[in-house]
Formats: structure tokens, C-alpha cells, sequence
């Protein structure tokens, strides 16, 4: 979670550097910032850096609402960053001083177990006090509005929050109220730019750079954050980006974003360096996007025969693939995710990211 | 005898063909008599007679126009009275230039019947400031199921039927409603909107709605139950009035069915006019951006502009729908829809299309009075000799910023809070009384 220590040592620049109106861009400047710019200027330091790229040593953002907005040298740093912390991961002490003293709230208002044990994993291994606050629907059947709980969250008086939650822009309202540093773990459709960070850093390590990589993004493309933090992520860093779903489940005006769309899933796949299959999510079958699972299968499972056409070298399976659809009849439970034959498929290089 | 001389100002009355500088002596409610005006000269000096007594307002400068009439308004009384009243929502009418205003009947309960009509009618005369005509529902409950006792409504002043907030869906009571209020001459207001369509939807559906990973609202759920209204009223040749038009392709549609004479008229919004969808990334997702019909794209607000100048569309309304602060101030989803606008209506038209020149001074006058008044069948819209005192006096040149601190309504859900608009109502005359002034200065 390097992302949050690079947010920590950010407060001080960002005062000036808030290219959206809102009184929140003030609001971490005046925190207390020595210890954690100390700890950051040892990290870079010890960053092996073979690029000759401008580099940053802080975010211009005070909080981490999304990959749209974010500039290729911040998306870098983050990276970088995170280079350096993979290791603290492989010692038999796995714990950094970086985060000490600072309190983080992780607040899931929607269902999560990957990003919120990454999230707390990331917490702990950096020295952080994390709290996970959360409240579900009780507090909604209760009548608690967001505003309430943002205001009890406050009164901990949080250094961030972590915040996963169903509507979009859920996380800019916190910014607003909130003076902790916001951290987006996924907004409705919207965003899940720690998602896209970790995408790009498993795919800098297995290619070795973005730039000029063709990644397909296929499946549910409607109702994905993931997708749209890795459009964000991946334009920004130079990459082309192709989108397939059917036209069912394709938002409009997509291709405004920079990115190829298609239909046809052979289409995405030629010649893509990467292929992410994002998960068709259950709920989605009952708004009448797909007739059955079968057929979506059928029309866009990514099949050993598809991934040997492609001759991509490296498939990848969205993670939480165990999504979809329709019912576990048997013999068509592999509609539910990409046939495990077809990631081998994908040759050596195929792999997976959690 | 009470009586009030408004002086020196330049009178614009469309219906009587009149853009001078005239004084004005309101006489018992009603004008008594238009004279040239002779500048410099007090009331006493003046040559013809004034009453003992008579009031003076100085005008000088300011535009005098027949009183403005909002005939889109939620005044929320009976049942949601924390965020709107009679009393509070004519006062925000009377401070943004409204002299009439008409209210829409999806209170709680629903304004479905005699007893709702004449309890927001007799509200409106103990504690309205400006003129309430309430609109009556079309069907019972808002339901869209059995027509409403319209007849009951109409006799007791309801001046038009709408079920607004929810569009009249069922095609065959549609044409029942049309039919059935020939009887009482008014009109049927249809909120148009195809909610199988727009279900779940949030702001307009096009590039910024994907960009933000909103679910939206198609311009096509608007055009489809506009062209379906059309139909019908083609086949009962009754009075449809499509209400907040928001679409290039709805102004078409209209534009076409009044070329082939259907007797269909429409309004549309300010901030249809003045804002699109990109509003809400720009405002990081704020509620007080959404409404229902959302912000539309670039393309269907020039649309817009361009129907108030060719003359498709009819009136401005404000679709002032006041919510309370905790109610908007939640996720962008979850928050209701609308914003008010009775206070922002005149200075925001006066801003941004007459003194930019879009529309005349005239034009103007017809969109916020002569046709509505027209609409409805009020017998407002013009100040002629005899006709109902209702003025709006406006400062073309008076420069401020909007701050929802200071709005009468009861509530602040306004996108635009720190907007500097030029050209704003000052004083506003209902039946001769002067029921809201800017400067204090300015009777004596």
C-alpha cells in the first residue's frame, strides 16, 4: 500500500495543485507532515530507478479518488514505490516504520474480501493503526446517511480513510466533509484505482513497461470501475486499450475515452499483449443484458481455442471470477470464468494477479 | 382607495404592443391609467389626477413588465412542509419576481380532488404572497390508473392537470384525460418520460455519464413518451402542454406537431438553458446537479436556446423542487431530484440570454408571463388599462451574486450558489401591493 504512503507525504505540495474546485484541496496541508517525508526520502532513495523519466517525489493529489486526473509521473512514482515495499513482503519480519502513529479507517459500506485484506495487510506491514469500520446496511436500515457516518468517522480523527462503497462519487462526498486523505477502493461504477495501480504493477513486472502494450479489456464493461480506472491508468501511461463486451453491456460514448471498442472478441484479442477478463457481475444478468450464461460464454468466454488463436502470451483472469451468472446447472459452470485451460494456453507467460 | 404610481420605468407589455417610457397609476388593484412619463416631477406635480395618498415607486431605469408567471412549481404543502410551504415557496416567488405561480400537485397526499385544491387555495389567500393557482392531478393518486374528479378540481381553481413527477404512462388514459378536460378548457400537463428507459438512471446518458460510471437517463426515454403524447393528442386534438423539455430531439417533435397546427405547447428550464451534464463532473458528483430531466449534453442545450428564439418554446418554468439540505447532501444516487429556482429564474434568463442578446427584451416578457398566463387561461400577462396590477420590476443593469443563505424558500439545493448574474427583479407588485422590494430606497 504504497499508495497511501506516497498520499502521506503529499499534504504539502498540494495546497497549490488541486485542479478541481473544492475547499478539501486545503484542508491536509496543515497536517504534520515530518516523519512520513523522512521515511518517504529513504524509499526513493533506495528505489532502484533505471528510468530516465521526471521524477516526483510526492503526489499533487491530496487524496486518491480516482486514476482519471492523475499524471503519468505520479502513476510512476506510485509504482516505483510500490517496487521497493514488494520486498518487505518476502522477510521474515514483514513490518516498515513508514505509517506509525498514523490511523486508517478502512470503511466498506459493500461486500469485499480481496481489496479489504489487502488493504489491512498493506496497513499493518507499514505500522499503520487500522480500523475497520463497517457498518452495512444495519446503519442504512437505521437511517444513517452517509453525512452521519462521515461525521463519526471524523470524530476519530483518521489520517485516511479507505472507503469502498456502492454509488459513485462516494468518495468525493467524504473529500468534502471529511479532512482525512480519501482513499478510493472502488465507487460504484465508477473507479477502483487501487485496483488499476495493482493491474499496471503486475503487468510492468511480467512485460517490463506499459507503454505501447495493446491490452484487451473484455466483459462486463457497463458496470466495471476496474475497467475505467485502467483506461485512465493505461492511456495516461501510453498503452492502447481495446473494450469488448456486446453492445448490451458497452456504455455509451466509450470510445470518447481513447479506447477501441468492439463486439467481437477475436477482434479484441488480436495481438493483445495483456487480456483482462473482467467478471460479469450476478446482479447484472437480471437487467436482460444476456440471455443466458451459456450464450455469453459462447460469445465471449475466453476459450482455449480463442486464446491460441490470439497467440497473446499472457491471459489473465480478472480475479473474483467466480461472478456470473444464470444457474450452477452442470455443464455450464464454466461459464462463469475464463476456462483455466485457457490461461495455460497463454504459454509461460500467462499469469494471475491478486 | 389604494392606489400606487410606478414611475418612469420602461414599460414592456407584448400584449398591448408596448415598449415606452411610461408611469403607471394602479388604482384598486388593477391599472387605472399609462401615461408618458415626465421625468423629474413628483407625484403631485404630475398633470393628470393621482389619488390622495398614492404610493411611488420610482422606476427609472428599470424594466416594467407584466408580472412574471411560474407555472412549474412544488410548493410541497400539504405533507412536506419541511421542505417547502405556501407561505415560504410565494415568498421565494415574490423575491425572485414571480407574481403568479402554479403549483403541482404531487403533495402528500396527492392534489387529487376538491379537498387538496381548495386547502393549498385557501393557504395561498391566508398566507400566499403572490397569486397560487393550483394544478390538479390527472389521475386519482398520481397512479396513472382512473382519472382524477377533474371537474371537481377545475371548479374549485385548479388550472391545468398534470400527474408531474410522474409521466402519464397509460397511453388510453392519456386520451381519456385530453378528452375529458375539453369539458373545462385546460390543459394537460405530461411530464414526459419512458421509465422503462430511464429506470435507475441518474443523470443524462452519454459520455459524461460513462466517464463517471453513472447509470443514465437516455434522451430517448424523454422523445419517445414526447412522440407518443403528440400522437395522441393529434387524435383527441385536446391540449397537451410538454412540460420541462429537455431534448433536441423533443423540440423537434414539438416544433413539427405545432407546424401541423396540434395545439401543444411547451416549456423548458434555466438550467436545461444554462447548464449541461458536464456540471456534474465538474461539481465532483454534487446532487444539486441532478434533476429529472437531467442535464442534458452541448448539443440539445443549443437546441434549446434556439427554440426560445425561433419561438418553439412557449414559457420558461423553474420546476422549483425544493428538497431538504440532508436530503440532497447524500451519494449522488441515492439523492431525490431537482433544484429550486424561483429565486435564480430572472437574473439567470436576464444573464445569459437577453443581455447577451439571444432573446429581445419582448421575447423575454412573453416567456415569463404573457404565454404562460396564456397557457393556464389566467387573465394576467399584460398591463393594460384594467387588467390585474401584477408587476415585475426588473434592474437590467443591478450586478449580484447568488447566496442560497438569503433565499426565502425554505430550502438551498441550487447549483448556482456564488454564480454573479447581472439583471435581477427588484421589486414585484401583485394586485397593486408591493410584495417584495430590492432597495430600500426606492419608495417613498
Amino acid at each position: 500500500m504504497l499508495v497511501d504512503t506516497k498520499l502521506q507525504t503529499s499534504g504539502r505540495k498540494t495546497a497549490t495543485a488541486g485542479a478541481r474546485p473544492s475547499a478539501r484541496r486545503s484542508t491536509a496541508a496543515r497536517r504534520p507532515e515530518g516523519a512520513a517525508d523522512a521515511q518517504s526520502a529513504r524509499v526513493e532513495a533506495a528505489t532502484p530507478e533505471p528510468k530516465t523519466e521526471k521524477r516526483l517525489i510526492a503526489l499533487k493529489q491530496n487524496h486518491l479518488l480516482g486514476m482519471q486526473g492523475l499524471v503519468a509521473e505520479e502513476i510512476t512514482l506510485i509504482l516505483d514505490t510500490a517496487r521497493s515495499f514488494a520486498e518487505v513482503s518476502t522477510r521474515s519480519i514483514k513490518k516498515v516504520p513508514t505509517l506509525r502513529g498514523r490511523t486508517i479507517v478502512n470503511f466498506f459500506m459493500e461486500p469485499s474480501t480481496r481489496t479489504r485484506s489487502s488493504f489491512e495487510i498493506a496497513e499493518k506491514r507499514l505500522s499503520a493503526d487500522a480500523l475497520n469500520f463497517s457498518p452495512g446496511a444495519s446503519s442504512v436500515v437505521k437511517g444513517e446517511s452517509l453525512l452521519d457516518t462521515a461525521r463519526n468517522l471524523e470524530a476519530m480523527a483518521p489520517d485516511m480513510i479507505v472507503i469502498r462503497h456502492k454509488s459513485s462519487g462516494a468518495p468525493h462526498f467524504l473529500a468534502r466533509h471529511c479532512r482525512a486523505h480519501i482513499i478510493n477502493a472502488g465507487d460504484g461504477w465508477h473507479e477502483h484505482p487501487t485496483q488499476a495501480l495493482l493491474d499496471a504493477f503486475t503487468i510492468r513486472e511480467k512485460k517490463g513497461k506499459l507503454k505501447g502494450l495493446r491490452v484487451a479489456i473484455i466483459g462486463d464493461l457497463m458496470h466495471s470501475r476496474v475497467l475505467r480506472s485502467n483506461i485512465f491508468l493505461l492511456k495516461t501511461m501510453g498503452a492502447d486499450v481495446v473494450a469488448c463486451a456486446p453492445p448490451t453491456l458497452t456504455p455509451v460514448e466509450l470510445s470518447r475515452l481513447g479506447v477501441q471498442v468492439t463486439w467481437r472478441i477475436d477482434e479484441a484479442l488480436e495481438g493483445a499483449d495483456v487480456v483482462m477478463m473482467l467478471r460479469i457481475q450476478r446482479e447484472r444478468q437480471k437487467s436482460g443484458a444476456f440471455p443466458s450464461a451459456r450464450e455469453y460464454y459462447n460469445l465471449y468466454g475466453l476459450t482455449v481455442e480463442r486464446a491460441r488463436r490470439a497467440r497473446t502470451d499472457a491471459d489473465r483472469q480478472r480475479r473474483g471470477g467466480w461472478a456470473v451468472l444464470g444457474h450452477s446447472r452442470s455443464g455450464h459452470q464454466r461459464g462463469r470464468r475464463p476456462d483455466g485451460r485457457a490461461l495455460s494456453a497463454g504459454g509461460r507467460n500467462a499469469w494471475r494477479a491478486c | 382607495m389604494a392606489s400606487l404610481l410606478i414611475k418612469g420605468g420602461r414599460v414592456i407589455d407584448p400584449a398591448t404592443g408596448t415598449d415606452a417610457l411610461l408611469d403607471l397609476l394602479v388604482v384598486d388593484g388593477r391599472i387605472a391609467e399609462r401615461r408618458p412619463a415626465r421625468p423629474g416631477k413628483g407625484a403631485s406635480g404630475e398633470r393628470g389626477v393621482v389619488p390622495a395618498g398614492t404610493k411611488v415607486l420610482e422606476a427609472a431605469g428599470h424594466w416594467v413588465c407584466p408580472g412574471f408567471v411560474d407555472m412549474h412549481v412544488h410548493l410541497r404543502e400539504p405533507g412536506q412542509e419541511h421542505k417547502e410551504s405556501v407561505e415560504t415557496g410565494t415568498r421565494a416567488a415574490a423575491a425572485g419576481g414571480f407574481t403568479s405561480i402554479a403549483c403541482m400537485p404531487n403533495t402528500e397526499p396527492w392534489n387529487d380532488g376538491l379537498s387538496v385544491t381548495e386547502y393549498i387555495v385557501a393557504e395561498a389567500r391566508r398566507k400566499g404572497a403572490v397569486n397560487v393557482f393550483p394544478i390538479g392531478c390527472v389521475s386519482k393518486g398520481g397512479r396513472g390508473e382512473e382519472l382524477a374528479e377533474i371537474g371537481d378540481m377545475a371548479r374549485s381553481g385548479a388550472v391545468a392537470v398534470s400527474d408531474d413527477g410522474q409521466p402519464v404512462a397509460n397511453t388510453y388514459l392519456l386520451r381519456m384525460a385530453m378528452e375529458y378536460t375539453k369539458i373545462f378548457g385546460i390543459p394537460l400537463i405530461d411530464h414526459c418520460e419512458d421509465r422503462d428507459l430511464s429506470a435507475g438512471g441518474a443523470m443524462h446518458e452519454g459520455y459524461v455519464s460513462t466517464m463517471l460510471g453513472l447509470q443514465g437517463i437516455p434522451a430517448a426515454a424523454e422523445e419517445v413518451a414526447v412522440a407518443a403524447d403528440l400522437a395522441v393528442a393529434q387524435l383527441t386534438q385536446g391540449r397537451l402542454h410538454v412540460a420541462h423539455l429537455s431534448t433536441r430531439g423533443s423540440l423537434e417533435k414539438v416544433r413539427q406537431a405545432k407546424r401541423e397546427g396540434l395545439r401543444v405547447t411547451c416549456e423548458v428550464t434555466p438550467h436545461h438553458l444554462v447548464l449541461t451534464d458536464q456540471a456534474v463532473a465538474d461539481s465532483d458528483f454534487d446532487p444539486n446537479t441532478k434533476m429529472n430531466p437531467p442535464l442534458r449534453g452541448e448539443q440539445d442545450r443549443q437546441a434549446l436556446i434556439e427554440g426560445l428564439r425561433d419561438g418553439t418554446i412557449d414559457a420558461v418554468a423553474s420546476d422549483h423542487a425544493p428538497h431538504h439540505t440532508d436530503e440532497k447532501l447524500q451519494e449522488f444516487d441515492e439523492a431525490p431530484f431537482g433544484i429550486i429556482g424561483l429565486e435564480t429564474s430572472v437574473p439567470l434568463i436576464m444573464d445569459r440570454f437577453v443581455r447577451q442578446g439571444v432573446i429581445t427584451p419582448a421575447r423575454f416578457v412573453e416567456l415569463m408571463s404573457v404565454n404562460p398566463a396564456r397557457i393556464l387561461g389566467l387573465r394576467k400577462g399584460t398591463l393594460a388599462v384594467g387588467a390585474d396590477a401584477d408587476v415585475t420590476i426588473i434592474d437590467p443593469e443591478l450586478e449580484r451574486k447568488v447566496d442560497v443563505a438569503q433565499f426565502r424558500s425554505k430550502s438551498r439545493n441550487s447549483p448556482f450558489h456564488g454564480w454573479t448574474l447581472r439583471g435581477w427583479p427588484v421589486a414585484t407588485v401583485v394586485a397593486g401591493q408591493l410584495v417584495h422590494e430590492q432597495r430600500a430606497a426606492a419608495t417613498r
